[in-house]
């Protein structure tokens, strides 16, 4: 009975631990300035309406390019993934070594190492410097964990396919694709919220023609305290990673997303 | 994309197949020949390269020596979607994503059939296998039976030259692995269907084979009939593993129609029926069980050996018994229970060994 109610205590700090910070983001959106509160004491959008065009600009920049390196950097390194895997290449020792690189390197090193190559080619500060950035990073996790997802499948489900007359193509097609596709997608969920909120990758790579809001964010609120719109931003942000959760979980369904989908059998 | 007719498949044909791993042959020299509609059993103990073999003859293992043809066609060369093969594996591997008519007509919508024949087809092999009104089932939805029917109806479907299964039963109940053995046979038969089959169970591959082929080490044993294989195994090791068998030690005294062993440590020759080993040879004289009499002290043949009996297992329709010999050792016999209900372990009592088969020791 008591191991019972420590438990559920334990829970309990746990959960609000985790909820309590953007609790507060959340509800001081609706203020208009931070109180260190979770009381909503008086209701107002103004945090929200002061939000600048810069600010949205920047939103739907970070959006976009979140997105896309994500998409991006799945087509590539799920095929990739499997070629690895199931060819039994002698590469895939180095390659999986390799595409550890971006997470041992701290990510400003690996932004200032990009700048290097993109300011001769005109990259930095621009869409598609920022994009490359993030699917440097994107491709490392989604080759392990596409890697992960494929090794934790059978082989014999493509063989069989196989010896059914399906090529290699339509065996990727038809066989791997929708039996990884689960897990794929949450590969895609963590990919996108992380890419919506990075920042030290970027931070020399992007310019006034391409600011993802975290830099905007952090410019502002050192140059001027943490102004409302800051407020009602961050809380766009929470908005966009639940949509995006959301989206995930009911393409799914709620049993993948209880972290059996590692460990689901084929 | 040729529509390939489902019917009388394909005679195949091993020649000196080999394969290695790193330096270990797990198959050696291994040369086989089914005839077509034929069902062929490859038997033999775990790790003796038997569904090396399989996975060799269906493409998804390259062969390090040797050829493989369907007909007279040569298949080794072609990728495994190319060799128009059936197979089943043991966990079945049925497509979690697609339903049982899906997985059914796999093969026939990778053969490009058009829509109304696949779902004839479908249809057809749903029935053959029994399980018409799962059609829009998931394999998750199916109990193991379910699934191996399926599996089954998946590799026939589209008309192979050859469909392979390995140890498709092994997963199954008892009970209910008899009833599907005779099942299989049955479809294989209706089909006309070459078959090779895999199993590590003696029992599976003598009750469902035209042929068996026993393999040990990666090279087979013996190729006979089933009731060959078991009356006259080729081998001792051969005698062991087919069956329960009294291996007796002795020496051939006297060969061709009416073989004799002498019998080591005693002063008997017996006769036996068959033998596969030459005069003056050291040999096992192998004895079933069935085979041996049991008699009272007292009634006893002449070339009978005395026995003290140890354990009597009733299984039903057969006592098992099982008695000490001296100078041979541990003897079993089997016989109707009636037969020895005047005996308790610990009689003595006479047994005649007559009509064995004799085998190179
Ligand atoms: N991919 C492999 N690499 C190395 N050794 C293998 C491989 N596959 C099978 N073997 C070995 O080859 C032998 C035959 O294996 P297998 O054909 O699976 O036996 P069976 O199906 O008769 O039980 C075994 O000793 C096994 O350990
Ligand atoms: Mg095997």
């Amino acid at each position: 009975m008591l191991a019972r109610l420590a438990w559920a205590v334990y829970l309990t700090v746990l959960l609000a631990w985790l909820v309590f910070p953007i609790a507060l983001v959340v509800i001081a959106s609706f203020e208009g300035d931070l109180q260190v509160s979770l009381a909503l004491r008086q209701f107002s959008l103004d945090a929200y309406r002061a939000i600048p065009r810069g600010y949205w600009e920047s939103f739907r920049f970070t959006v976009s390019v979140a997105a896309l390196a994500t998409v991006c950097s799945l087509l590539i390194s799920v095929p990739a993934a499997w070629g690895l895997v199931r060819g039994r290449l002698p590469e895939r020792g180095v390659v999986s070594n390799l595409v550890l690189l971006p997470d041992i390197v701290p990510q400003l090193i690996l932004g200032i190492a990009l700048l290097t190559v993109f300011i001769p080619l005109r990259l930095s500060n621009s869409f598609a410097g920022v994009l490359l950035a993030l699917m440097a990073m994107n491709l490392a996790m989604g080759l392990r964990f596409s890697e992960a997802l494929l090794s934790g499948m059978a082989e014999e489900y493509e063989q069989a396919a196989q010896s059914l007359g399906a090529g290699r193509l339509t065996v990727f097609r038809l066989i791997v694709l929708p039996m990884i596709a689960p897990g794929v997608a949450i590969a895609a969920l963590f990919l996108f919220m992380q890419n919506l909120i990075v920042f030290e990758l970027l931070f020399f790579i992007a310019g006034p023609r391409a600011t993802p809001i975290s830099i905007l964010l952090f410019s502002d609120i050192i140059d001027r305290g943490v102004v409302p719109q800051a407020i009602g931003m961050s809380a766009l942000l929470v908005y966009a990673g639940i949509a995006f959760y959301a989206a995930v979980a009911m393409l799914l369904g709620p049993k993948y997303l209880a972290g059996t989908l590692m460990s689901r059998k084929g | 994309m040729d529509a390939h007719p489902p019917g009388p498949s394909q005679s195949v044909s091993l020649r000196h197949v080999l394969k290695k791993f790193g330096s270990f042959l797990a198959v050696r020299d291994l040369s086989l020949e089914v005839a077509a509609g034929e069902f062929v059993t490859l038997l033999g103990p775990s790790g003796c390269g038997k569904t090396t073999t399989l996975r060799m003859i269906a493409g998804l293992m390259p062969q390090d020596g040797g050829e493989i043809r369907f007909g007279d066609r040569r298949v080794d060369l072609l990728p495994a979607n190319r060799r128009n093969v059936g197979l089943v594996f043991q966990n079945y591997a049925l497509f979690p994503h697609m339903t049982v008519a899906e997985n059914i007509g796999f093969g026939l919508r990778m053969r490009g059939w058009p829509k109304a024949k696949q779902q004839a087809q479908i249809d057809r092999y749903l029935a053959l296998v029994r399980l018409e009104g799962l059609a829009g089932r998931k394999p998750g939805q199916l109990s193991g039976g379910q699934q191996q029917r399926v599996a089954v109806a998946r590799a026939l479907a589209f008309g192979p030259d050859l469909v392979l299964l390995d140890e498709p039963l092994s997963n199954l109940d008892a009970k209910l692995r008899e009833q599907v053995r005779i099942d299989l046979r049955a479809i294989q038969r209706e089909a006309r269907q070459t078959t090779l089959f895999v199993t590590h169970d003696q029992v599976e591959a003598l009750a469902m084979s035209d042929r068996v082929v026993l393999m040990n080490q990666g090279e087979i044993e013996q190729i006979g009939a089933p009731q060959e294989l078991y009356t006259r195994p080729a081998t001792e090791f051969a005698a062991r593993f087919i069956g329960a068998n009294n291996l007796i030690a002795g020496q051939l005294v006297e060969g061709g129609e009416a073989p004799r062993v002498a019998i080591e440590g005693q002063d008997i020759a017996l006769r036996a029926s068959s033998s596969a080993g030459a005069v003056g040879q050291t040999v096992w004289l192998c004895v079933r069980p069935e085979q041996v009499k049991i008699s009272a002290i007292a009634e006893g043949p002449p070339d009978a050996v005395a026995a003290r009996l140890t354990d009597m297992i009733f299984q039903g329709g057969t006592m098992l018994v099982e008695a000490a010999a001296p100078g041979i050792g541990k003897l079993r016999a089997e016989c109707p229970p009636a037969e020895v209900a005047q005996l308790r372990p610990g009689d003595a009592v006479m047994l005649s060994l007559d009509g064995g088969h004799v085998v190179a020791r």
